[in-house]
């Protein structure tokens, strides 16, 4: 198998000093600070297959950022190794950075006080990218982000989706083999979502980009990813296909029923969450209770005028995951 | 092969500064009056900065053994000393505390190319920065007329010497202070400044007649004398010992190599440890 990622039992722990807020505690803070040690990244291997795009996701303190900065060559693991596109990030960083893309949500790589395409020109320079293919990645970029109605702009005065896009085409304009993303669409509106994500799409399709994405936004990740890693507590705790993510945690539906007002049917295996006026919202798990036997019950009950089910939003499955980890942890 | 390399790497240098030169005039031209404001502003600092020294020079008719006019050659070239950073290393590369504790050293470990060469690089302001410079070259040039002294190539060369030296010594201060913001990066974000206004006000004094111990400190834990006053003693010929020519490059060569040797176990732990805190936009204009 061609992997561009190879992740073999990473760990890497942080040092954090502890602070007592009790005045009577300030010398002791100088002379023997507690120092805690917080385990980042436990052991975790991954591999990434090339042209895969993988999201990756877990919530907050889970381990995320660790790896992407790992993976772009920012940082050195504790133990373990790190090698994409058979180079060790940190050791190999001048040849490796040229190979790669990164991009954080919430920072730039554009040049403040420059139009975007000064910024664009530094990169191709800096870059060193022969520019046969510097105009035909400008060219794809332009296209595929929309990029011309504000290449002349200065990128101190973009909105925050424009600037998105700015850095997103950026960092593909040296043809990278792979993009690491950390959380590439944080605070923009969903039409500039749409387009980012869109956008992401396509490069993989056409070149083959392996891409590794974070996001706390699941229904985002489950419409760029086919694989979902999730970390929990810097270890993985689900690495497969989002249909199985669903299966995992519980296949949670929800079903609206329409009957004649003045009637609250109840049914045993599903929970109701709201209605009124004859409407009424139920949710169940589907694995573990047929929607035929909730409509028995409810038939059973009184009159049933219209039905409609559908799937709970990822979110909410993912919540529920972490619910239920956080529990079993406790 | 070797020799080939470092070919390339000059090639690759200078296209890094045509890049950074053009960029600088670009940021210019755009927004005239802004950087009329940044350039003169530079200016006004540079000069208040060694005036009081001038001013006690005409208060006095010089100070110590020094004349008038050998006091303005020396401000003169503590100018052109901090005017060649201000071109060399601008957009806080000469203020690395702010990039480190910032977590903005990441942006420059992601360019394809050794640290080395984007520090020597990436701050290249010869335009916006050539303010102290030129104000420094015309004292210099003032004073020299007054002072008479014979110019031929070989002072010239002895003159870039000792002002390239000085400009290394002073960066390699603030890389070493800098360095204790991969430990601290908030406490030590804004150290380089503290650590640059003392050389700033230590260096338009000349040290004739200061003690060993002082002299010895202001040559060593805050280097304010190779700065100007050592340089020009060996310039205008007050330094009667044929290889004193030497010291000021010398101690140069020293002051990187600690610096170079600090600031790299500054990077190992940064690779440990990465960055905790990020600001988007502190170093670049």
């Amino acid at each position: 198998m061609d992997f561009a990622v190879s992740l073999e039992r990473v760990s890497k722990t942080y040092r954090q000093r502890q602070r007592s807020a009790r005045i009577g505690d300030v010398f002791r803070n100088l002379v023997r600070p507690k120092i805690v040690a917080i385990e980042a990244l436990r052991g975790i291997d991954l591999s990434v297959r090339r042209g895969e795009i993988v999201a990756y996701a877990g919530p907050n303190g889970a381990g995320k950022s660790t790896t992407i900065k790992l993976l772009a060559s920012l940082l050195a693991p504790d133990s373990g190794t790190v090698r994409v596109l058979g180079m060790d990030p940190v050791r190999d960083r001048v040849r490796y950075v040229g190979r790669i893309g990164v991009v954080f949500g919430q920072r730039t790589e554009l040049w403040w006080d420059h139009p975007v395409a000064a910024s664009f020109d530094w990169k191709r320079v800096v870059w060193n990218i022969p520019r046969e293919r510097y105009a035909r990645m400008l060219g794809l970029v332009r296209e595929l982000l929309g990029l011309d109605e504000f290449m002349n702009t200065l990128a101190r005065e973009l909105s925050l989706g424009q600037r998105m896009r700015a850095d997103l085409g950026m960092a593909l304009l040296h043809e990278p083999e792979v993009l690491f993303l950390d959380e590439p669409t944080l605070g923009l509106d969903v039409l500039a979502r749409r387009n980012i994500l869109r956008f992401v799409r396509e490069v993989n399709r056409e070149r083959e980009l392996t891409v590794v994405v974070t996001s706390h936004d699941m229904d985002e990740l489950e419409q760029l990813a086919g694989r979902i890693v999730m970390l929990h507590r810097g270890s993985i705790a689900f690495d497969g296909d989002f249909a199985q993510l669903r299966r995992q945690a519980s296949d949670r539906r929800v079903l609206l029923l329409e009957t004649p007002p003045g009637v609250e049917p109840l049914l045993e295996g599903a929970e109701r969450v709201g209605g009124e006026n004859g409407r009424h919202e139920f949710v169940y798990d589907a694995s573990r209770v047929p929607l035929a036997n909730l409509l028995e019950q409810a038939a059973a009950q009184t009159q049933i005028l219209d039905v409609e089910t559908h799937r709970a939003p990822i979110d909410t499955l993912v919540a529920d995951l972490y619910e239920r980890w956080q529990r079993e942890r406790a | 092969m070797a020799a080939d390399g470092r070919v390339s790497r000059l090639r690759r240098m200078l296209a890094l500064w045509g890049l950074y030169a053009r960029m600088d005039v670009l940021w210019i031209a755009r927004g005239l009056k802004a950087s009329a404001t940044f350039y003169f502003g530079d200016l006004l600092l540079g000069l208040s900065g060694v005036t009081w020294s001038f001013l006690l020079a005409q208060r006095f008719g010089g100070i110590g053994e020094w004349s008038p006019h050998q006091i303005v050659f020396m401000l003169g070239l503590a100018l052109v000393v901090r005017g060649s950073l201000e071109i060399g290393f601008s957009l806080n590369v000469a203020f690395p505390s702010r990039r480190i504790g910032r977590g903005q050293l990441d942006h420059m470990l992601l360019m394809p190319q050794p640290l080395w060469m984007t520090i020597a690089t990436d701050g290249f302001c010869p335009a916006s920065g050539s303010g102290q410079l030129l104000a420094g070259s015309a004292v210099m040039a003032w004073a020299l007329r007054a002072l008479g002294l014979p110019i031929g190539a070989g002072w010239l060369a002895l003159l870039v010497l000792h002002v390239a030296s000085a400009a290394v010594i002073m960066l390699s201060f603030a890389y070493l202070w800098a360095s204790l913001a991969f430990v601290a990066p908030r406490a030590a974000e804004e150290i380089n400044s503290s650590t640059m206004r003392m050389l700033e006000q230590l260096k338009p004094f000349p040290l004739d007649g200061v003690g060993f111990g002082l002299t010895l400190g202001l040559m060593s834990v805050v280097p304010a004398g190779f700065l100007a006053w050592l340089p020009s003693r060996v310039l205008l010929g007050l330094e009667p010992s044929p290889s004193a020519w030497l010291w000021t490059p010398l101690a140069a060569l020293g002051f990187a190599a600690l610096a170079t040797g600090v600031f790299r176990a500054g990077l190992g732990r940064y690779a440990r440890t990465g960055s905790t805190r990020y600001l988007s936009h502190g170093f670049r204009r």
